[in-house]
């Protein structure tokens, strides 16, 4: 029988973890997200779960160990936060160019300077375009299942791509919510054991990763892109599969809320999309016509998806909770992926942007009210003054 | 947790005809003719035999074996980043542990080894490199020491003798010597702060029977082991390329390289010379030691001396005593 549990988004990712039955795992302490690994070396040390718990020298090590170990037929677990995701950089594109499927949880985090433990897209965001599965959850559930639906699509032999399974920190990964675990028998029947085609087995040998010549690398780029290219069929086909088997109502990689006849709306990832939902309701109440956007994937992009459900839009505020300096749109890296999403539409909405978040700052009510102000008015005026609005820091609109 | 079992002992060999005739690192690989590690890792191949899973770090023996999609090795192989050879052997091990406990691998646990360069090793690689040993994972780490960067075009890492010319330690008007450091001990540190290890053994390719019987020892342990290789490299220390074994054995002959095992906490020494000869005479074959003055090389001189005493080696022929001139 399936249970129900309050449980932070740490200890639902570990409960997800326990019941993929993984079998090697590797720590480095960092918050918030080091409470997913306090939380399996307590089932290893009680022996609820028989797996190699091995603490990595640093995140470099982690995602190196489990890469040795996903390489050699092992299901393999790690994860981080914030500078440590990006003290790893080095390895996510032989992990994800040599086609290992494991995966590493997220519980992200500012990066330096200065100190700050808040939470952030901008570490996982910045390893978008190394061949890694990428997406944020909004509640511990949530991250729960993304979990087990990241295991299942990352080790299909179709996509065989490593998986970043992010939840904001704090927001997420520290306040509890109402988690349905299910049994481990019907977590069995959706995932099945961990599988490479081509193991380190002396019985069977193989070379992993021998260096080409210049005219390789396209093709094996290629063949990367391929991967992500057949992805989404993948992500469909299975999370039609996990909502059935589960009990859930998960669109693969937009879900939307309150669009039906709404003129500007809000696309956003993440936790903030809870209150941003709370907001979107408030305004329909007093007649806004507003609805919101929520995006499930990051990598691989759902360029369809997003066009579809943006083009209903006078106007789109994307909701950026990362940054990118220097880049085309001035602030995050979102609207750069809408803008191109939406080159192909006849109708395009106006879109701008709003910086909201960051150092893990809250997104109260009252700002997604801004937001709403700044897209009435552009649809009133026919145009967006900018491309980006740092929430709280403007002067007056 | 159960440990996996590795019930192997693979026995020690007598003479030269007694190496394994099989090859594990085959022909046709591109490494430059009289190489050293590529010597070392034929005979580390045979020595460990097919049961074996090698983890390559980037470096010389990743570069000029694993080019254009051929790789020479008949067993599993797989590439490490320069940065971590020590942390993907500790994953393939504890992974192998684990499949061997449920029972979906049968069989041995395989022979694990990292072949590292020195960068691999002691520099950029040190990391790793301790914590697998730290953390007591059944691996055998080897250094194949040819005391350089060298695939990248021949610049000093830790284990890069004191005044050697190297494209990053080019001797000039203010730095006469070339590099002024003296090289870092890897077995030393190995053997200094890890508590798991049990065998720590230096080799060279002069001496074959030798370093296939410290492979086996290290792989008959169960738990970590290291084992650092000396591999003169022609293009690297510019000697002619027939010279590979003659100074490898020099490198002996005159204590710049120290052969010893340590297992348990016991020393125990071999091919130590009745009396050493300078080490002018190792140094005089490399082009790269040819900018050096008489008092460099009196430094030199020293350095050995000193290590020598430290290892309880006695020193028995003192070098000359320094000529101070220039």
């Amino acid at each position: 029988m399936a249970r129900e549990l309050m449980l932070s988004g740490c200890a639902a990712a570990a409960q997800a973890a326990k019941l993929a039955q993984v079998e090697v795992i590797c720590s480095y302490p960092i918050r918030p997200y080091s409470a997913i690994m306090m939380e399996l070396a307590k089932m290893v040390a009680n022996g609820e779960l028989d797996a190699e718990f091995i603490h990595g020298e640093g995140e470099h090590a982690q995602l190196s160990v489990v890469l040795g170990a996903a390489a050699a037929g092992a299901r393999a677990l790690t994860g981080s936060s914030g500078v440590g995701v990006t003290y790893a950089f080095e390895t996510y594109s032989p992990i994800a160019g040599g086609r290992i499927p494991l995966q590493m949880m997220i519980a992200d985090r500012a990066l330096d300077p200065p100190g700050d433990f808040g939470s952030e897209h901008t570490d996982a965001m910045s390893t978008r375009d190394q061949g890694w599965l990428l997406g944020w959850a909004e509640t511990p559930q949530e991250i729960f299942d993304n979990s087990l639906i990241n295991y299942r699509v990352g080790e299909d032999h179709r996509v065989l791509l490593p998986q970043m399974v992010c939840q904001d920190g704090y927001f997420v990964s520290h306040i509890p919510g109402k988690v349905v675990i299910p049994d481990q028998s019907q977590v069995d029947e959706f995932l099945p054991p961990y599988e490479l085609p081509h193991p380190l087995d002396p019985k069977r040998p193989v070379s992993h990763g021998p260096q080409i010549r210049p005219d390789q690398g396209t093709v094996m780029d290629m063949q990367r892109a391929q991967a992500m290219l057949d992805a989404p069929a993948v992500i469909a086909e299975v999370i039609d599969e996990y909502n059935r088997t589960f009990g859930r109502n998960y669109s693969p990689f937009v879900e939307e809320y309150m669009t039906d006849d709404a003129e500007i709306g809000l696309f956003i990832m993440g936790a903030h999309t809870m209150t941003a939902r709370h907001a979107v309701r408030h305004l329909r109440e007093q007649g806004v016509k507003i609805g919101l956007v929520k995006l499930r994937f990051v990598r691989p992009w759902p360029t369809q998806e997003v066009a579809q459900a943006l083009s209903k839009f006078k106007a789109v505020g994307v909701v950026e909770t990362s940054t990118s300096y220097g880049g085309a749109m001035r602030g995050g890296n979102l609207l750069h992926e809408v803008r191109a999403s939406l080159y192909e539409v006849a109708q395009r909405p106006l879109t701008t942007s709003f910086m909201a978040g960051l150092g893990g700052e809250m997104v109260p009510l009252k700002d997604f009210y801004y937001m709403a102000d700044i897209l009435s008015k552009a649809v009133k005026d026919g145009k967006t003054k900018k491309t980006v609005y740092w929430v709280g820091f403007e002067a007056e609109d | 947790m159960a440990i996996a079992v590795k019930t192997q002992n693979l026995p020690p060999i007598k003479l030269i005809r007694n190496v394994p005739k099989e090859e594990y690192y085959v022909p046709g690989h591109r490494t430059c003719a009289g190489c050293g590690p590529a010597l070392q890792y034929k005979l580390v191949a045979k020595a460990a035999g097919p049961n074996t899973i090698f983890i390559g770090p980037t470096g010389c023996m990743y570069v000029a074996n694993a080019s254009y999609l051929c790789t020479p090795y008949t067993v599993p192989w797989m590439h490490a980043q320069i940065t971590n050879g020590g942390a993907i052997a500790s994953g393939i091990e504890a992974a192998y542990k684990v499949l061997l406990r449920k029972g979906k691998r049968t069989g041995e646990l395989p022979n694990i080894i990292v072949m590292a360069g020195d960068g691999g090793t002691v520099d950029i690689g040190l990391q790793a490199m301790s914590a697998m040993m730290y953390r007591a994972h059944d691996v055998l780490f080897i250094c194949y020491d040819n005391e350089a960067y060298t695939n990248t075009g021949i610049q000093t890492s830790p284990t890069t003798p004191y005044g050697a010319n190297t494209t990053f330690t080019p001797p000039g008007s203010a730095i006469p010597e070339g590099k002024t450091l003296f090289p870092k001990d890897a077995p030393q540190l190995v053997i200094g702060g890890h508590p798991a290890v049990k065998y720590v053994a230096t080799a060279s390719v002069a001496y074959p029977v030798d370093l296939i019987n410290k492979v086996r020892k290290g792989l008959n342990q169960q738990g970590p082991a290291f084992l650092h290789i000396h591999c003169p490299c022609p293009k690297g220390w510019k000697f002619d390329e027939a010279k590979t074994i003659e100074i490898a054995r020099l490198a002996i002959e005159t204590g710049m390289w120290n052969m010893y095992e340590w297992e348990d906490g016991v020393y125990r020494y071999q091919f130590r010379p009745k009396k050493y000869k300078p080490v002018r005479e190792y140094m005089k074959l490399q082009g790269r030691f040819a900018h050096l003055t008489e008092a460099h090389i009196a430094k030199q001189q020293a350095f050995v001396d000193a290590k020598l005493k430290v290892h309880g080696i006695p020193v028995e022929v003192p070098a000359p005593a320094p000529r101070t001139q220039q």
